[in-house]
């Protein structure tokens, strides 16, 4: 009797804890697990424009075929894994320093703080979309304000820059780069949650300002500037909007998200399965980024430690 | 621009903390650079977007006289009221069924114990580190077998797919902080699973709920590549999906575009102003006071 009530209980927490776990695991299977099952299967798949409903094996012989296509053949891709490796690696060693001293100076207490606070993240609650609009139209060599400025030290300068090789990929790197409102957002966070005895334990052995910021400060949140370095870098790998509003991949532009829209979606001749080695390769990418930026991090603190 | 430069000023009249020269200037160095970097694209933004003819007067240059012309047919011609509300519905619709989804699951895994927890928390993490881009071609069939390719259900799904583990993880810390004391009083009083999520821990943890849900509607409105992906019928595109259009439908007319242009990122902007201090609390995870 006793112990078939507790069976009916347990029975019950189970059904509950199912029931609430189901949508969101649906979720997951219907918006991740399925895609990327099918993004890893088919890679190894003749799948295009003329077999659109039947993906066919390409056989253990030839079951690198995408991949020797892509890596061999396709003419955008070293130069797309070029720029968007290039991008993340920015995003880790141009964002985050930007974003760490713009947090340190939100930190001081001095009067109107909040509002510059404030407006710096404006530009991050806009759409990427519509900031990639916005500096297309800076970029524009008849009206913007980016041709004056050159024409500065080069007289006669009347090229649009988003098409000249070379000064279109910094264009378009400038055109997101220096928004980092969330990011210095998370790091200011974590920064105020620096317990204040320390810092006024710090004040007392004579570290103030740049001096705390570095031997205390930046030691304390090492975790959060980790986190915000793989999410930059990761970011600035998967950057897609402002390559298909600014350049839509001319002056060697691509990246691989611009690759793999186009292989699996814009090309009139689709190519599914070989957009699907793409995205392998990008997920790939993905995990080596995290894996980097841990190390790294693990590397230079331990370094920093024994200095000290 | 000179706006910024004006606010750094301001700021610095009065310091509550000395501050040695060095960092002094280190400090007022980032804070202009702050001003300037936001500002610059945004008042260039404005002023050309009451010139007439901005290719007359490009840059900086004040307008001559202030032309509305734009911001009538804005409204007028271009009826950006329809894409407002196409994406305030679609947010709004996605985020309610993402967030009672994912409060109901987090409450599981932060309070209860069950096999295969651990597994489940990773799943749900991992999803942060897929990048989307490389499930373009499996989503976009997906929706094309399920029949709603161009409908706004298919936005409303992915949107509520996706972006789970933000979400599920400032919900699940909330959970963790609310006493375990409340649940049990709850279950004494008779309460089952059900009722104790909906009637107690629900309510208690709408703060971090409703920060959550702010978060997500902010990244649902502002996305572009699944809507510029599944959307091709003009009239049932969202905001960030219309922009698209614009370079061959306004062609020459920089006055309308640069109008336009303004008006649609206006929306944000103005809530962001209004609920700054929220904003600014939920991103920095409660530690930064607004």
């Amino acid at each position: 009797m006793e112990k078939k009530r507790k069976n009916r209980l347990g029975m019950r927490r189970k059904g509950f804890i199912l029931a609430f776990l189901a949508p969101t695991l649906a979720a997951f299977a219907i918006f991740y697990l399925y895609p990327i099952l099918t993004v890893i299967l088919t890679s190894f798949c003749k799948w295009d424009y003329t077999n659109i409903k039947t993906p066919q094996f390409w056989g253990w012989n030839e079951l690198w075929n995408n991949y020797e296509y892509i890596f061999k053949t396709y003419p955008y891709f070293w130069e797309a894994l070029r720029n968007s490796s290039a991008w993340a690696l920015l995003g880790a060693v141009v964002q985050i320093p930007i974003a760490t001293l713009v947090a340190l100076a939100f930190s001081r207490k001095i009067r109107g703080i909040k509002l510059i606070r404030n407006i710096y993240i404006i530009p991050n609650m806009i759409s990427t979309a519509a900031m990639g609009m916005i500096f297309l139209q800076l970029y524009s060599p008849l009206y913007g304000i980016v041709n004056p400025v050159i024409r500065l030290f080069n007289k006669g300068f009347d090229e649009n820059i988003l098409l000249l090789k070379g000064p279109a990929f910094w264009a378009m790197t400038g055109a997101y780069i220096f928004f980092t409102g969330t990011t210095t957002l998370l790091i200011l966070g974590n920064i105020m949650a620096v317990p204040e005895d320390v810092k006024e334990a710090a004040v007392l052995d004579g570290a103030d300002g740049l001096k705390q910021d570095w031997y205390i400060t930046l030691p304390m949140i090492k975790g959060t500037l980790k986190t915000v370095s793989v999410l930059a870098a990761t970011s600035g790998f998967l950057l897609y909007n402002e390559v298909y509003f600014l350049t839509k991949g001319a002056a060697g532009t691509y990246s691989i998200s611009y690759v793999i829209r186009e292989l699996a979606i814009t090309s009139p001749r689709t190519q599914f399965g070989r957009a699907n080695t793409v995205a392998v390769v990008q997920i790939l990418a993905g995990m080596v980024i995290i894996l980097l930026v841990n190390g790294l991090y693990s590397i230079s603190w331990k370094k920093k430690g024994e200095g000290r | 621009m000179r706006e910024g430069e004006g606010k750094t000023r301001a700021a610095g009249k009065k310091r509550s903390v000395s501050l040695s020269g060095g960092t002094r200037i280190l400090t007022y160095v980032c804070l202009a650079w702050a001003a300037l970097v936001a500002l610059v694209p945004l008042v260039w933004l404005l002023l050309s977007s009451f010139k007439k003819d901005p290719l007359a007067r490009p840059g900086f240059q004040l307008p001559e006289s202030i032309c509305l012309d734009g911001y009538v047919s804005t409204f007028r011609d271009l009826h950006v009221m329809r894409y407002f509300g196409n994406s305030m519905v679609i947010s709004l619709l996605s985020v309610i069924i993402s967030i009672v989804m994912i409060s109901m699951s987090a409450y599981v895994v932060a309070r209860m114990e069950f096999k295969g927890k651990g597994l489940v928390s990773l799943l749900l993490y991992s999803t942060m580190f897929i990048p989307a881009t490389a499930l373009t071609y499996p989503v976009y069939n997906l929706v094309n077998r399920l029949n709603i390719y161009d409908t706004r259900a298919a936005l409303i799904l992915i949107y509520s797919c996706s972006g789970i583990a933000v979400s599920f993880f400032v919900i699940k810390n909330y959970y963790m902080n609310i006493p375990k004391e409340m649940e049990e009083a709850a279950r004494i009083d008779g309460c089952g699973y059900v009722q104790t999520w909906g009637k107690v821990i629900f309510p208690i943890a709408r703060p971090g709920i409703m920060t959550a849900a702010v978060l997500a509607f902010l990244n649902n409105w502002n996305e572009y590549y699944w809507a510029s992906l599944v959307m091709v019928t003009r009239e049932k595109m969202t905001v960030p999906a219309l922009l698209s259009t614009f370079t061959t439908a306004f062609r020459t007319n920089y006055n309308g575009l640069f109008s336009a242009m303004v008006v649609i990122i206006l929306p944000p902007v103005v809530l962001y102003c209004v609920f700054s201090r929220f904003f600014v609390e939920a991103l920095s995870g409660g530690a930064v006071k607004g």
